[in-house]
C-alpha cells in the first residue's frame, strides 16, 4: 500500500470564508500515483472546518450566514478568557462551535487515478476566525 | 477607525529575521501563538474595518535584556505602508534614554513614546529615571503611551503599573497627553480621576482581563463607569484599542460597536480623538 502525504497552505483574509480546494486535492491525487484507493482530506485546525456542497457563491453565503445564526457571536460561553498556553485571549468559541458542526474532514474514493466525486460536489475549507495561515491535509492511501 | 493599541509581535518577516526578537516575544512578552505574515496583520485590520494601527514596541533592555520589537524595525514597518503608526519605546534605565528618544522621533519618523512600567521595571514617578523621559517627549511634542493595570506576561509586574503614580506627570507636565493604557484596568477608578481631572489624560479602551471585548467593555465602560460619563466628561479622551494580539481586532471592534454610544462619542473614540493627538487630517 503507498500512502502519499501532501500539505496545502492557505492564507485566508476573510472572519469567515469558503475555499474550494477540490482543483488541489484533484492534482494531489493525480500525482500521487495511485490508481485505486482513498483520499482524505483534513483540516489541521479546531476553527475550521471541510465541508462539500455544491460549487454555488449563493450557497457559500447561506452557509456562512446560517453558519452565524446556529452559533451567535454574543453568547455567555466558557471559552471567553485569558489561555496562557497561548498568551492571548481566548474568545472565539463561535468559531470552534462552527467547525464542530461542520466537521473537519471528508474523503473521497479514487478509481483509475482520478478522484470520484459526485458531480456537483466541491471540497470547501472553511476559515472560521480568520484571517489567518491555514494548513490542510491530503492523504492518498491505494495502490 | 484607528487602533491605538497594538503590538507588531506576530509578524513572520521581524521575527523569522531576528532570533532576539523571538525569544523576546516568546520569553518576555510571553505569546505563545505562531508568527504569521505581514499581509494577515492588514487582513486583520481589513476585517474589523481598522483603516490604522498604532504600533508599540517595548524596550527592556535593563529588565529582561531584550526588545520586544525595536524602533528600527517599527520604523520600517511604518515607513513601508502609511496605515502603521510607529510609536517608540526606550529604556528609562538607559543614561541616554531621552537621547534615544529623540533619535527615534527626529531621526526614524516615530509619532510617540510607549512605555510599560511592568515589564520595563520602574516606578512611573521616579523622578531621576522618568522625568527626563517625559521632560523629552514634553519637548518633542509627542504623546506618550503607557501601560497600567494588568500586565499578562508573568514577568510584568503589577505594582509598577498604578495609573495613580501619573497624577504628578500630568500635572507638571500639563502638555504632555499622556494615554492610560487598558482604562488601567483594575484600577479604573483611579484612571478615570486622572482623566476626568486632566484634560492631557487619556484612555484606551484595551481592557482585556476576562470574556469577550464586548463582555469587558460593556462591563468596565456601561455599568462599571457610566456611559454618560463619557458622554459628558470624557468625550475628547478615551481611544480605542485592542491590545493586538492579546485580542483579535476583529471582537475588539464589535465590543465597541455594541456600546450605546451617540454617533459623535463613537467616531470620536473610533478616531476623531486618535486622528486629533496625532496630528492626522482627512477622514477614515
Amino acid at each position: 500500500m503507498k500512502s502519499v502525504l501532501k500539505r496545502l497552505t492557505l492564507i485566508t483574509t476573510r472572519e469567515t470564508e469558503l475555499i474550494d480546494i477540490t482543483a488541489e486535492v484533484r492534482k494531489a491525487v493525480e500525482e500521487s500515483g495511485v490508481r485505486s484507493g482513498t483520499a482524505f482530506v483534513l483540516s489541521l485546525h479546531t476553527t475550521t472546518g471541510l465541508t462539500v456542497n455544491e460549487g454555488l457563491p449563493d450557497l457559500e453565503r447561506d452557509i456562512a450566514d446560517f453558519l452565524q445564526v446556529l452559533v451567535p457571536e454574543d453568547h455567555p460561553y466558557r471559552h471567553a478568557r485569558f489561555l496562557h498556553s497561548d498568551g492571548q485571549m481566548a474568545i472565539n468559541a463561535p468559531s470552534h462551535l462552527r467547525g464542530a458542526l461542520l466537521g473537519f474532514q471528508a474523503f473521497f474514493p479514487i478509481e483509475e487515478g482520478r478522484l470520484v466525486t459526485g458531480g456537483r460536489q466541491t471540497i470547501y475549507f472553511v476559515e472560521l476566525d480568520g484571517p489567518q495561515e491555514r494548513g490542510c491535509l491530503v492523504q492518498v492511501l491505494g495502490e | 477607525m484607528i487602533d491605538f493599541h497594538t503590538h507588531p509581535v506576530m509578524i513572520r518577516e521581524l521575527r523569522r529575521d531576528d532570533p532576539d526578537l523571538e525569544r523576546a516575544v516568546r520569553e518576555v512578552f510571553q505569546l505563545h501563538f505562531p508568527a504569521q505574515p505581514l499581509e494577515l496583520f492588514l487582513a486583520e485590520m481589513d476585517a474589523a474595518g481598522v483603516q490604522q494601527a498604532v504600533l508599540l514596541p517595548i524596550d527592556c533592555t535593563s529588565a529582561h535584556g531584550c526588545r520586544i520589537v525595536t524602533n528600527e524595525q517599527v520604523a520600517e514597518l511604518a515607513g513601508a505602508n502609511p496605515r502603521f503608526l510607529g510609536f517608540a519605546s526606550v529604556d528609562p534605565s538607559s543614561k541616554n534614554a531621552p537621547k534615544q528618544l529623540e533619535r527615534a522621533i527626529r531621526g526614524l519618523g516615530l509619532r510617540g513614546l510607549k512605555l510599560d512600567p511592568a515589564l520595563q521595571r520602574f516606578h512611573p514617578d521616579d523622578r531621576r529615571l522618568a522625568w527626563p523621559l517625559y521632560q523629552a517627549c514634553a519637548e518633542l511634542g509627542i504623546p506618550m503611551l503607557i501601560h497600567c493595570g494588568l500586565s499578562w506576561s508573568l514577568l510584568g509586574q503589577a505594582k509598577y503599573a498604578r495609573p495613580l503614580a501619573l497624577e504628578e506627570v500630568a500635572q507638571e507636565f500639563p502638555a504632555l497627553p499622556i494615554i492610560v493604557a487598558h482604562f488601567g484596568w483594575p484600577w479604573v477608578e483611579e484612571a478615570l480621576l486622572l482623566a476626568l481631572k486632566y484634560r492631557n489624560v487619556y484612555l484606551d479602551t484595551s481592557i482585556v482581563y476576562s470574556g469577550t471585548p464586548r463582555d469587558a467593555l460593556r462591563h468596565v465602560l456601561e455599568r462599571q463607569i457610566g456611559i454618560e460619563v463619557l458622554e459628558r466628561s470624557l468625550p475628547h479622551q478615551v481611544l480605542f484599542g485592542s491590545n493586538y494580539p492579546r485580542a483579535d481586532i476583529r471582537r475588539s471592534v464589535r465590543g465597541l460597536d455594541a456600546l450605546p454610544l451617540s454617533p459623535a462619542l463613537r467616531e470620536a473614540v473610533a478616531r476623531g480623538n486618535a486622528a486629533r493627538l496625532l496630528g492626522l487630517g482627512g477622514r477614515p
